[in-house]
């Protein structure tokens, strides 16, 4: 049993109406596995979690796959009976990731009535062309409505997700898609520049060279998403992730500030104290585990304090807090070496990644692993 | 046996102008082989000098045959390697014959390697028999093989025999005319033991086989013999000749060709052209024609996965047992690790080495550029013997750079004569002359320098010609030229695997090219990276590497970090494993990728 008690929780829905060929994500896109069945077992699989942790949580974040692809039963189901299996009196970031095509006003009141009052909205771009080359189901307009039902519905913490640098994409097509963003003025914005992650299409089509990479124009996107975001008044937090003031998210800190997490669902991650582990990532077997009385854990990890340090340092360095210089001392002279290369810069007694060392957060993070 | 009954002869053949179907010819003809064995009875060659057309060593074969005068010869019939890189071991093979078969092709005619052959046979002072080869080809066209003999090889053609190895015509002819043109061998006025090296084989149980043509004395199981060139004492184990199988006998007379087993250990320990003499009555002079054999062509070979190193080096020991020709030493290299320096006789010598490396002993290898032997005249008169750039004195104490030139034949169709030319010229060569072959091909006699054939001229012939060219070359000693050092340097340090010895001419273009490769595999750096061509300290050609703009992960959440860490560490570990130029790393991959390239 750990001493403290866990302050972030993951929940995990799989499903999705399609396949987006770019993810790498744990998904299922045959609905009915999205049971009562599988409803049961994330509830019992976070009573027993409640009794093996003490569970108070800070912020809740339900990602996916496509958590707005429950049904309005469902949630109504879920949700109200997740939150009496732990203390909810500390919750201040309760956020749902939804997909455009999948609210209706309806589901934004009901979500935002069962206590849920940050949405991750994923957009990825305002331009019709760029989502059907990403395999999307919605559109922009979609995205549009769905974002004026979500204000409606009273949601004031609102982020949407955005991808640039994909197959096909201008610069200016993207710079649209920023100032759209810009003019609806969401609390928050994440930013990803597409990545090839392996057993996806996309990646197959850059080995058979269908798609090309350039280090150049990627690095392009990320400057004309600075300047862009900046000028639009929000704050560049973490290498993907921009925020008005005070918007950050919570949770998403949580990791980067190497702090206990709790994950429910199948593929979800934890860690705890020195303790990191995988749920299985499949459903049916998830549930059946649940069900039988087993571990639900595939993949299980024991941090180093070494290591969790080098991963505190590593991911720290991602934010704008930065790391602490005097937590850097074994790597200082590769530090100067990167302040000489003007990627790091020491603001007040915190070292920080500069404009140019953000697109190169990899290369400075390799020194703590 | 008397030894006016003995004959010893060796055939000139291109590829595939019938050498070995007419040796099996013989064989059979004189019942040294049964018939049903005579397919595939002859004289066995590794796979990869069948790829190559061409048979560096066959054994030497020893048959008897009865002639038309009534009289029963013996015939030795050794093999020559057909390739100028081993133009020592064919001068040593021709000293150890009275005469030689020159095989044309009816259909194909004379060839490259033909000439080049049938110059160092007349220099030995050979009986050339000339044989027209495959008559009973529809397109053979024997007038004008006729002429070619006269024009290029100038040997009269009335003394053509007409044949085909592969009916049977001629054979007899052949064998009359060895019997009859060929003159025995000479007798000597002493008895004393004078018996030429001119081949040798490693066997591991019984060490080193020594062929041997005897030339005065005999020799037989229990003898003391020794080499002249090093005065090494050796007893005798067994003789014998071959049959194409090695057959013991109870000696060795005058004017036979056999072998001779004598506890040698290694290969290392013979030298072709040395002779080997008696201890108790030795002769006081060794035969005429004796060098050490000395590489021509040197380059570093290094292993791909540097933990293979010792395997590699076990490798070329093994193979250095059967070719003393091949020589090596350690060496190691900033871009490619520890290496070994290697000499061969040529640039077929050099691929068949490295082939059999990669192929019998399974080695992954990557060859630096190849360099030849440069004499290097200080400006204080020393002579150096420079092999590797490294090794080249700085340029201000240099009078003059020679390199090793080589003249040169080349047979091509007539419609390839002008970008042949052309080829000659990029090359450096000089077109010495030309001479119509038939209605449909030329003969280009050029000078040029050995460095320069080295790469891809062959290759490049073959591409222009359609397959159509030959090419062969004979040493031609050295010459002086405008030869600069040309180094590649990446952020001003050095890269040692890309230093060569070129002309002045050509050092840009090649320094351009070079750079140019290295910039597209070069990995982008924290730091911006120059890479630079340089001739002593001028800077002829740059390129650069600009600084790595974007290494960033876009996503890393709770389910990202662990597998993010691993792949951090990844690019970490890999890091580590480049080579570090200066401040720079690069993969060793990229190094091999331009050594390829170039």
């Amino acid at each position: 049993m750990a001493k403290n008690p866990i302050r972030h929780l993951y929940v995990h829905i799989p499903f999705c109406a399609k396949l987006c060929p770019y993810c790498s994500f744990h998904v299922e896109t045959a609905m009915r596995n999205k049971s009562q069945r599988f409803l049961d077992a994330l509830l019992i699989e976070i009573e027993r979690q409640a009794g093996a942790f003490k569970i108070e949580p800070e912020t809740i974040y339900f990602g996916g796959g496509t958590p707005s692809a429950l049904s309005l039963s469902q949630l109504e189901f879920l949700l109200p009976r997740l939150r009496e299996r732990f203390d909810p009196g500390r919750l201040v970031e309760f956020t749902f990731e939804i997909n455009p095509a999948t609210v209706s006003a309806e589901k934004a009141r009901l979500l935002r009535a069962l206590g849920v009052n940050r949405i991750s909205m994923g957009v990825q771009s305002w331009d019709d062309s760029v989502l059907k080359t990403l395999g999307r189901a919605h559109t922009a307009a979609q995205s549009q409505r769905t974002f004026d039902t979500l204000r409606e519905a009273g949601f004031d913490n609102i982020n949407i997700d955005l991808m640039f640098a994909i197959p096909g994409q201008s610069h200016e097509q993207w710079m649209r898609t920023l100032e759209k963003t810009g003019a609806l003025q969401p609390e928050h914005v994440s930013a990803y520049c597409l990545t090839y992650e392996e057993d996806t299409e996309f990646f197959r089509k850059l080995q058979t060279r269908e798609f090309a990479q350039d280090e150049n124009r990627d690095a392009d996107f990320y400057e004309i998403t600075m300047d862009a975001l900046g000028a639009a008044g929000y704050v560049h937090y973490e290498v993907s992730n921009y925020a008005k003031p005070g918007r950050e998210s919570l949770h998403n800190f949580a990791y980067w500030d190497g702090r206990d997490y709790l994950g429910i669902g199948p593929s979800a991650f934890s860690t705890v104290g020195a303790q990191r582990w995988q749920n299985v990532p499949d459903s049916r077997d998830y549930a059946d585990r649940i069900f039988a009385g087993d571990s639900t854990a595939s993949f299980t990890e024991q941090l180093s304090d070494a290591t969790k340090l080098g991963e505190t340092l590593a991911f720290g360095l991602r934010t704008n807090r930065g790391v602490p210089v005097s937590a850097i001392t074994p790597w200082r002279e590769q530090m100067r070496e990167f302040r000489e290369l003007g990627l790091l810069e020491n603001s007040n007694g915190r070292l920080v990644l500069t404009r140019k060392g953000k697109l190169m957060a990899d290369a400075v993070a390799e020194a703590f692993v | 046996m008397s030894i006016e009954r003995t004959r010893n002869f060796c055939i000139i053949a291109h590829i595939d102008h019938g050498k070995t179907t007419l040796s099996d010819r013989l064989l059979q003809v004189t019942g040294t082989v049964a018939d049903r064995e005579a397919q595939d009875q002859h004289l066995d060659a590794m796979d990869l000098e069948r790829e190559r057309g061409i048979t560096i060593k066959m054994h030497p074969v020893a048959m008897r045959y009865r002639a038309k005068d009534g009289h029963v010869y013996k015939l030795n019939l050794l093999d020559t390697p057909g390739h100028v890189d081993f133009a020592y071991e064919v001068s040593r093979s021709l000293a150890a014959c009275e005469g030689a078969l020159v095989i044309v092709d009816a259909a194909q005619g004379v060839e490259a390697q033909t000439v080049a052959n049938v110059h160092l046979a007349n220099k030995q002072g050979l009986t050339i028999i000339p044989v027209i080869n495959k008559i009973d080809l529809p397109n053979s066209d024997i007038p004008t093989v006729k002429r070619q003999l006269e024009d290029i090889l100038s040997i009269p053609a009335e003394e053509a025999i007409l044949a085909s190895a592969k009916v049977g015509l001629g054979i007899e002819e052949i064998l009359e005319a060895v019997i009859h043109r060929i003159p025995a061998p000479k007798k000597w006025d002493d008895e004393k033991v004078r018996a030429l090296v001119f081949d040798s084989t490693f066997d591991s149980y019984r060490g080193v086989v020594t062929y041997v043509r005897m030339m005065s004395g005999s020799l037989r199981a229990g003898d003391g013999v020794k080499m002249m060139s090093n005065n090494r004492p050796y007893e005798v184990k067994e003789v014998g000749v071959f049959t194409p199988k090695m057959e013991a006998r109870e000696k060795l007379e005058p004017g036979d060709t056999g072998y001779v087993i004598a506890n040698i250990k290694a290969s290392s320990e013979i030298k072709i052209g040395d002779t080997l003499t008696g201890t108790k009555f030795p002769a006081t002079q060794p035969l005429p024609g004796f060098q050490e054999i000395q590489p021509m062509v040197f380059s570093g070979v290094y292993p791909i996965n540097t933990a293979d190193f010792e395997h590699l080096k076990a490798a070329m020991a093994k193979l250095q047992l059967n070719d003393s020709s091949f020589v090596y030493q350690a060496e190691s290299s900033v871009a490619l690790g520890f290496g070994f320096r290697c000499g061969f006789l040529g640039l077929l010598h050099m691929e068949i080495i490295l082939e059999r490396l990669r192929r019998e002993y399974d080695m992954d290898i990557i060859a630096t550029y190849p360099s030849v032997i440069y004499e290097v005249l200080k400006t204080n008169g020393e002579m150096l013997n420079v092999d590797n750039p490294e090794f080249l004195p700085d340029f201000s104490v240099i009078d003059e750079i020679r390199e090793p030139i080589v003249k040169c034949f080349i047979m091509v169709p007539n419609e390839y004569i002008s970008p042949l030319m052309q080829l000659i010229m990029d090359k450096r060569g000089v077109l010495d002359h030309t001479e119509t072959l038939d209605t449909k091909r030329v003969m280009l006699s050029c000078v040029m320098p050995l460095a320069e054939i080295l790469v891809d001229f062959n290759d490049k012939i073959k591409s222009i010609t359609r397959g159509y060219g030959s090419m062969d070359y004979e040493h031609a000693g050295h010459r002086a030229d405008k030869l600069v050092k040309l180094d590649i340097l990446v952020n001003g340090e050095p890269v040692d695997a890309f230093s060569s010895i070129v002309h002045r001419d050509k050092a840009e273009g090649r320094g351009r090219q070079l750079a140019a490769k290295l910039k597209e595999v070069i990995p982008t750096q924290l730091y911006q990276v120059a890479i630079q061509a340089a001739i002593g300290g001028k800077i002829i050609a740059r390129e650069s590497v600009s600084a790595m703009r974007k290494d960033v992960t876009a996503k890393c959440y709770g389910g990202d970090i662990s597998r993010k860490r691993k792949l951090l560490e990844k690019q970490k570990e890999g890091k580590k494993r480049m080579k570090s130029i200066g401040k720079v790393n690069i993969p060793q991959e990229a190094f091999i990728e331009v050594l390829k390239s170039s």
